[in-house]
């Protein structure tokens, strides 16, 4: 017998699809302001007086880079409980992504507040520069600028590992995909279009991403 | 050269995705997967779907060896071919994808025999019985389905207990879908959701970990277990049924069946209404 | 937990390991030809690798499994799941890998592509004897942060089914209900291979940038 192509239940489950894509942008948001959270905190720890903070800092950031995201949200979600935490789907997710991209977060902050340039700060005191001034144009800016590209890109990342959440019944578009797979059987053709989907999502983020630094943050030219 | 094939892929990929925009069901012919038992005997070896966290159906044993009644029946299946059965352990949604998709010839992988089912495969003579149930800690209180609707339940994603439980839980009842039993139990154990959709096999299982603990608060469906072939494949469906009724009628298969299921082999029915045994 | 639990999770590992080498060496080889072509100057053949890297970049890697691996079959291709496992993830490393070095090649100084011109040295002479030595070199922090990826990304073949060391996790984990314990052990033993080739790759960084001062 030969296969037939089917997209005809993957088109009458469109509107749950593109449901499911809020789901995937809302927990991609939400762990992405967690993540911030803690990467900012993580900066502020990670240059603390005390080492016991600092190697706390630093051990969190290695654990979490070397080990997988599957790991992290099986463990939120299975092995906490018994440690008497337990937290709905959607909360683990959050929490799941928010840590694993706060790990990166960190890294990719403190090299932005690295890229500072003192000497800067010390010219702006000279020009009489007033303070919210050198911090505005000499601080957040520059640093901005140099980490934008790289958080926005750990952004799209993390929009792209919500699909691991699907693994603990998440609501996200993998599981809504998933989902429609059961009911119909047509694995290929479901996939296919939830790929595109995911494609078309981070494509559409990029670009607003491009216009933000274009627009926001891009160096005047004279 | 690999460049030039993974680009070529790319296109056929983008030309399947081209036409999921094109908002109307799209129908191309493909490569057929068509398989008889002669050309697995002349293959030399039988590549077998089975589930491989399922005990005491299918599952890989702590030395890495596939185990069970599905098993011993594929070990059974490939002795009558004469050839090695090599095992493609599937999480439950994968089972049919697996075997329409050519991945594997046979599925001997617990398939609930089901009217929905039996229009994407073709099943087999039974030969095996199971029993769907709602599972939940003793001192929860659930006598009707109604009931269901006041607690969160898990199931294993695209399973039988999924459209069971589905359809008997009143509208809105929170339901969690795992991919396999595995992380389902798991979920009940560790609290995540307070009953489960199961079979009779899910109890035991739960009370090993927390003795006395679990029990069957409801049954749904009956079930009935058989192999699988695809759709429209004459020779290895009337090569399995052959088989069944051998081996139930020499009595090897009553030998084997209370090893794994604590029961006697049950006395099939000749019929199910909306499922064909046989290609028609 | 005891000595067969054990065991099976070290056969599990021992999956992770095999799907992480494929992956990386074929996905390597394939990821080179589409580093070359990304950079090779023809405008159809870059634009047409550019989208194939977007691809891959562009969507979650469970997906590109799936995909993979209902589709090879569906093109007629039978191949053992572990094989179409395998080529999922060799797909999606050459997307990974090829960019990378792309951007290595690019940062070759443009002097020497230059002078190696003006000494009417050919393509592939080019290539092999001046620009790919130093680009590999510039490279390798990065490659090997996507190796650090690429392991961890063998997980996702658990969710297709497929037994390595997270599935073998959940197998045990269920047979013994320790969660805590197993899930702990699986994740350390990833960190196990993760770490020292992050922090190898960090050294490699720290170098380069200072021989670069």
């Amino acid at each position: 017998m030969n296969y037939q192509f089917d997209f005809g239940p993957v088109i009458e489950g469109l509107p749950d699809l593109l449901w499911g894509c809020a789901g995937t942008l809302g927990l991609a948001l939400s762990g992405m302001v967690l993540a911030l959270v803690i990467g900012i905190g993580g900066v502020l720890l990670r240059d603390s007086r005390f080492a016991s903070l600092r190697w706390l800092v630093i051990t969190f950031v290695e654990v979490i880079r070397n080990t997988p995201f599957l790991g992290q949200i099986y463990f939120v979600f299975f092995a906490l409980p018994m440690a008497g935490i337990r937290l709905d789907p959607t909360l683990t997710a959050i929490i799941a992504l928010g840590v694993n991209g706060g790990a990166y977060a960190i890294e990719i902050i403190r090299g932005g507040v690295q890229s500072i340039n003192k000497g800067q700060i010390e010219a702006g005191l000279a020009l009489g520069l007033s303070r919210t001034l050198i911090f505005r144009l000499i601080v957040l800016k520059p640093a901005l600028r140099a980490i934008f590209p790289s958080l926005t890109s750990q952004f799209i990342m993390l929009t792209l590992t919500t699909s691991i959440a699907s693994a603990i019944s998440a609501y996200e578009l993998t599981s809504v995909g998933q989902a429609i797979e059961t009911n119909t059987f047509r694995s290929f053709e479901v996939y296919g279009v939830v790929t595109l989907l995911y494609l078309v999502m981070s494509w559409l983020l990029m670009q607003m991403f491009a216009r933000i630094n274009t627009r926001f943050l891009s160096y005047p030219l004279k | 050269m690999t460049n030039s094939k993974t680009t070529e892929l790319n296109r056929r990929r983008m030309l399947a995705l081209g036409a999921a925009a094109i908002a109307s069901p799209f129908v191309l012919s493909r490569a057929a997967f068509a398989v008889t038992p002669a050309e697995i005997k002349s293959r030399g070896k039988v590549l077998i779907g089975i589930q491989g966290d399922n005990p005491p159906w299918g599952f890989v044993n702590s030395s890495g060896k596939q185990e069970g009644l599905d098993a011993d029946l594929s070990e059974l299946f490939a002795k009558e071919l004469g050839v090695p059965a090599e095992f493609t352990p599937l999480a439950v949604a994968n089972r049919i994808p697996a075997l329409t998709s050519g991945r594997v010839d046979i599925l001997f992988a617990t398939m609930a025999m089901l009217p929905e089912r039996a229009k994407a495969v073709q099943f087999s003579k039974p030969y095996g019985a199971n029993i769907i149930t709602f599972i939940a800690p003793k001192e929860v209180e659930i006598k009707s389905p109604a009931d269901m609707g006041k607690y969160v339940i898990g199931v294993a994603r695209g399973s039988v207990q999924d459209t069971d439980v589905t359809k008997a839980a009143p509208p809105g009842t929170t339901i969690r879908r795992f991919d396999g039993d595995a992380p389902t139990m798991q979920a009940l154990l560790s609290g995540q959701v307070q009953a489960v959709g199961g079979n009779i096999f899910y109890v035991p299982r739960l009370n090993e970990s927390k003795p006395g603990t679990y029990e069957n608060k409801l049954e749904f469906t009956k079930l009935y277990n058989g192999a699988c072939t695809r759709l429209g494949e004459k020779e290895i469906n009337a090569f399995v049924n052959a088989f069944i009724d051998k081996i139930i009628a020499s009595g090897e298969w009553g030998k084997i069946y209370p090893k794994w299921m604590n029961n006697p082999l049950p006395a099939f029915p000749d019929s199910i209404p909306g499922i064909p045994f046989t290609v028609g | 937990m005891d000595k067969n639990q054990l065991l099976f999770l070290l056969g599990g590992l021992k999956w992770t390991l095999t799907l992480s080498v494929i992956g990386f060496v074929l996905g390597a080889v394939a990821g080179l030809a589409v580093a070359l072509a990304r950079t090779s100057g023809i405008s159809w053949l870059e634009r047409a690798t550019a989208g194939y890297i977007a691809l891959f970049q562009g969507t979650p890697l469970l997906m590109q499994l799936f995909v993979v691996y209902y589709g090879l079959a569906l093109a007629g291709l039978k191949l053992d799941p572990w094989v179409s496992v395998s080529i999922g993830f060799t797909l999606h490393a050459s997307a990974f890998l090829g960019e990378i070095w792309r951007g290595s090649i690019e940062a070759v100084p443009r002097g020497q592509v230059e002078a190696a011109k003006a000494l009417s040295l050919s393509y592939i002479h080019r290539m092999k004897d001046v620009v790919l030595p130093q680009a590999i070199r510039i490279s390798l922090p990065a490659t090997i942060g996507f190796l650090v990826q690429l392991i961890k990304g063998t997980s996702l073949a658990a969710i297709i089914g497929f037994t390595e060391l997270m599935r073998a996790g959940t197998i045990v984990s269920n047979q013994n209900f320790k969660p805590l314990l197993v899930l702990g052990l699986v994740c350390a033993l990833y960190f196990a291979l993760c770490w020292p080739l992050s922090v190898y790759g960090t050294w490699l960084e720290r170098r380069l940038v200072t021989a670069a001062r």
